[in-house]
């Protein structure tokens, strides 16, 4: 049996460990999984941001003073 | 004869340096990563093929347990890819070396049981001991049960390797017998040949249902250990 031939254990499982816990896991974390289609709602989802809570007049470019 | 029949288990050496980490390696490329939006036909098959093993193999986790998805789906993959990989023609198997199997058995299984111990002291020491048991039979079995606790990795190294590298002499035997009997008579060849061809598709099912048990072993001891 080769395989019990221990002169050749480390390179064997310095080589594993390198491609099994570092490329393999690399590798595997990089995939994508897309959500399912499914039907969403076409209304725009309200946003609760306070700048834009109302349009102001000096927002408004028609309502600068003329240059 | 006895030295040709194990030679293809020997680590590969190339102008004596060691090719067995580009071996090891190899099965890698075969998993692409890519950055597009909408994946090719290769990396959607992987994706929906760890996405059933996953679904499959952590449902029966809890959430601590499923925090191993991704070890377990590597090693599944690699496992796997590196079983299949071995059974081309005049290529080496790296999963028929104990010294790697042992390499992935015991972190493994040494990271479940010292999880276990971490977190779950007192359900960790009742495995020792099953239920039940009269008194007397109380300190033999403790023992017996700490043998079987440290004998696991083995069991899971050993048990990869011999399933591997018992297919390969199989297949190498009644490779040789076929051959030899092309001369002598052609119809007995015939039958060596068709029984080949049924061994290799078994090979193939071996190949990858060792990849599976090996993982769903780890996933059990993890389960007993969360």
């Amino acid at each position: 049996m080769p395989q019990l031939d221990t002169s050749t254990w480390f390179i064997n499982i310095v080589s594993m460990i390198l491609t099994l816990f570092i490329v393999f896991q690399l590798k595997i974390s990089k995939h994508s999984y897309p959500m399912h289609p499914e039907a969403k709602t076409t209304k725009m989802a309200k946003r609760l941001t306070p700048w834009e809570s109302k349009w102001t007049k000096i927002y408004s470019p028609l309502s600068l003073p003329q240059q | 004869m006895n030295e040709n029949l194990f030679a293809s288990f020997a680590t590969p050496t190339m102008m004596g340096l060691p090719i067995v980490i580009l071996i090891i390696m190899f099965p890698s490329i075969l998993f692409p990563s890519s950055n597009r939006l909408i994946n090719n036909r290769l990396i959607s098959i992987q994706q929906w093929l760890v996405q059933l093993t996953s679904k499959q193999m952590m449902t029966i986790h809890n959430n601590k347990g499923q925090t191993w998805t991704l070890m377990l789906m590597s090693l599944i993959l690699f496992i796997g890819s590196t079983n299949l990989l071995g059974l081309l023609p005049h290529s080496f198997t790296p999963t028929t070396q104990l010294s790697m199997n042992l390499g992935m058995a015991i972190p493994l299984w040494a990271g479940t049981v010292f999880m276990g111990f971490r977190h779950k002291t007192k359900a960790a020491l009742a495995h020792f001991l099953p239920q039940g048991t009269p008194i007397f039979l109380i300190p033999m079995l403790v023992i017996i049960e700490t043998i079987s606790l440290f004998i696991q990795p083995m069991a899971l190294a050993v048990r990869l390797t011999a399933n591997i590298t018992a297919g390969h002499l199989l297949i190498h035997l009644i490779g040789g017998a076929t051959l030899a009997l092309m001369d002598i008579s052609p119809s007995t060849a015939l039958i060596t040949f068709i029984i080949l061809i049924l061994l290799t598709i078994l090979e193939f099912a071996v190949a990858m249902i060792q990849a599976y048990v090996f993982t769903l072993l780890v996933s059990l001891y993890l389960h007993d250990n969360t």
